[in-house]
């Protein structure tokens, strides 16, 4: 279970959230909408230990551990998994390689045993496959030259081989194409466990018509303003998000 | 002689002077007239220039004669004991296995019970040690020695061919391609401090092709000087890919000067790693003298601590449509101080040509220094050339999604750094080696191999 409760947290100067509690309980799926600029974003990066913003109050708890005390890569041995709006390019790391340095860095610290290359590249193709993820694709620099859809589809391969007990999926339907959408989505749906949670931030309701979430939250002005069930991102979709200070029609 | 030229002389410009006078009777080939006639004018040469001081442009950044306190005696063959573990230890397991024509060159001689030269001679190359060759310098060596883009202006290379007393001279004939490299080991001894001036002399005749490598490591020796000089004349539609690791022990000064001179339609492909050394220099000379022609002279550059490397380049197009290409990569940690000078020069005739040329550092401290300095000197009209250097740090947001993916800071340092040379070593064609430099580099991060 993730816990969160009166979150403040700025960057630089700027305060950006102001006091958000949220509880997401273990095998449930919430998301998180609002208007651009609500602190939906600052959200996933505070959670993913971004060290670019500061937490001035408040408590994050996971699974009864403090998430705040921890850095980046203890968060995800932990099992909170970001999959990033936009993933980095790094040129000169296969992406395979990266794949593999990933999945057992957090193996070797969960205590689980490392995966020899043979046992790696069958579980990897397997979970490509899944994904509609081209092997080829993954002998390529990480990110370098893959299309949006390839990005995201790889951001959930990831998730996939990491395991999260957390996954929080950043705006992961931005830039994506309907088909492409539908092949994220299907991809974390399969992920869906009674152990896993995730916390899906989108500002459109397009994407939790394909994630049909338990919850529905509304961020505005870095705090939850109204939560509800799935028939509140439908609402949002007619209404827009004027009342939450954003632009009065929602795409 | 004359001494006028220069009014003052150190206290190093003046032993490397007493250097010569009392090694040279003794110097291999002193009774040959073409050897002893070449030292002569060397160290004339030499005298005239001194050593080089940072008032000397092309030594701006690296103030040799400041560095250079004094010189210890020549280094004296003692029959250093080494095996395969000494070898490993010198030059990375990797390296020291690589499959190849070996020959080692121990305390500046050549040892013939370190080297395996088995089927070189029968596959047609001419090889040996360059001090027996030059008690009788057959007519190939002749014609090369001290001659590939001869220069007045660098006191290194003329203190090597003054005291040039080891190496391999190597001419590979007509035609023959080798398929397996050869590798030339360069290590010190475990004696005192010395000086050592090692000469490879390399001669591709036309459509000759081979891979060369060098490795320069440490027995232990504390104090190490090195001027260590290689001389490549490539002939027409020749290809030699030329390569260097460079791990010294942390005292020692290595000069290193490459010359190659590249006839027509022939490939030059040079590639140097240096890790080691308090100092090292690593001057690059090419020059192009047959049209369509191509060259890729690449390198990586990863010190700390106060070390101090500078990668000195001068390409030269004298004829028309040939292309040359480099890349340098440098990771600088601690206070260490990484210099490139890279000159491209175009004359009036080498129309079309294309040159380009790159030059990145990544600094991993506050205190590390890269210094840059290209420079074109353009005299034909139709060409197409270039340059850039950058230098930066580690990249927040990359590093923030590697540790996200769970790897640990230092472990997703290590791998941005890695993927930053490991463009550079690219240039090396062969496999085994790239995964050496690779490992190599993983080693210098301590971190385990990929």
């Amino acid at each position: 279970m993730l816990e969160i409760k009166n979150l403040h947290a700025k960057i630089e100067d700027r305060e950006i959230l102001k006091g958000l509690d949220l509880t997401v309980p273990a095998g449930e799926v919430h998301a998180i909408m609002g208007p651009n600029g609500s602190g939906k974003s600052t959200l996933a990066y505070v959670l993913a230990g971004k060290d670019d913003y500061e937490v001035t109050d408040g408590s994050i708890t996971w699974k009864g551990q403090d998430l705040l005390e921890m850095d980046p890569s203890e968060r995800a041995v932990a099992g909170v998994f970001l999959a990033f709006q936009y993933p980095m390019e790094i040129p000169g790391v296969a992406t395979m390689t990266f794949l593999r340095s990933a999945t057992n860095a957090v193996r070797k610290a969960r205590g689980q045993e490392e995966l020899s290359t043979p046992d790696f590249l069958r579980l990897v193709k397997e979970k490509a496959k899944d994904l509609k993820i081209d092997i080829e694709m993954l002998r390529r620099p990480l990110n370098v030259g893959f299309s949006g859809g390839e990005k995201k589809r790889n951001e959930i391969l990831q998730m996939a081989l990491l395991e999260p007990g957390l996954g929080v999926l950043d705006e992961t339907d931005s830039g994506l194409d309907i088909d492409a959408l539908r092949v994220v989505a299907d991809g974390v749906n399969a992920l869906r466990s009674k152990e896993r949670s995730m916390l899906v931030i989108t500002h459109y309701q397009r994407l939790l018509n394909y994630i049909v979430p338990d919850k529905v939250h509304v961020m505005s002005d870095g705090r939850i303003a109204r939560s509800g069930g799935p028939e509140l991102a439908i609402e949002l979709e007619k209404s827009g998000y004027a009342e939450f200070g954003g632009e009065a029609t929602a795409a | 002689m004359d001494l006028s030229v220069q009014q003052f002389r150190s206290k190093a410009e003046q032993e490397l002077l007493d250097l010569y006078a009392k090694a040279e009777s003794a110097l291999p080939g002193a009774a040959n007239p073409f050897v002893a006639e070449l030292r002569k004018n060397a160290i004339k040469t030499y005298a005239g220039l001194g050593l080089p001081h940072r008032r000397v442009e092309a030594w701006k950044y690296t103030d040799l004669r400041a560095r250079m306190e004094e010189i210890p005696p020549l280094i004296a063959a003692l029959g250093a004991s080494v095996g395969e573990p000494e070898l490993e230890a010198a030059l990375g397991k990797r390296v020291a296995a690589f499959p190849a024509y070996r020959l080692v060159v121990v305390e500046g001689e050549l040892r013939v019970d370190l080297s395996d030269m088995t089927g070189l001679r029968e596959a047609g190359v001419e090889v040996g040690s360059l001090a027996l060759m030059l008690e009788m310098p057959p007519a190939w060596l002749k014609e090369t020695l001290g001659q590939v883009n001869p220069r007045e202006d660098d006191a290194v290379l003329a203190l090597n061919t003054a005291l040039m007393t080891g190496g391999v001279a190597l001419r590979l004939p007509e035609g023959l391609t080798l398929q397996k490299p050869i590798h030339t080991v360069h290590l010190d001894g475990t004696g005192d401090p010395a000086s050592t001036f090692t000469r490879n002399v390399i001669v591709a005749e036309e459509g000759a092709s081979a891979t060369v490598l060098e490795s320069y490591g440490t027995l232990g020796m504390q104090g190490l000087q090195r001027n260590a000089v290689t001389e490549l004349k490539l002939g027409d539609k020749s290809t030699i890919r030329h390569i260097k690791l460079q791990c010294e022990a942390i005292e020692t000064i290595h000069l290193n000067v490459w010359t190659a001179s590249i006839a027509a339609d022939a490939r030059y492909n040079a590639f140097q790693a240096s890790f080691g050394a308090a100092l090292a220099r690593n001057q690059l000379y090419v020059g192009f003298d047959g049209e369509g022609s191509a060259t890729d002279v690449s390198g990586a550059t990863m010190i700390r601590g106060k070390q101090h490397c500078d990668t000195t380049l001068v390409v030269e197009h004298r004829v028309p449509a040939c292309v040359s290409r480099e890349l340098f990569k440098l990771v600088l940690d601690d206070e260490a101080r990484g210099i490139f000078q890279g000159k491209v020069i175009v004359l009036p005739d080498a129309q079309k040509t294309d040159g380009k040329q790159m030059a990145q550092a990544l600094l991993l401290s506050e205190t590390a220094e890269f210094d840059s300095k290209p420079e074109l000197e353009i005299f034909a009209d139709d060409v197409v050339c270039g340059h850039g250097a950058t230098s930066g740090q580690i990249d927040e947001d990359l590093l923030f999604y590697l540790e996200s993916r769970g790897l640990p800071a230092p472990q997703a340092r290590a791998l941005l750094i890695q993927a930053f040379v490991g463009e550079a070593f690219e240039v090396v064609e062969d496999e085994g080696l790239r995964e050496g430099f690779a490992a190599a580099s993983a080693e210098w991060l301590g971190v385990a191999a990929e």
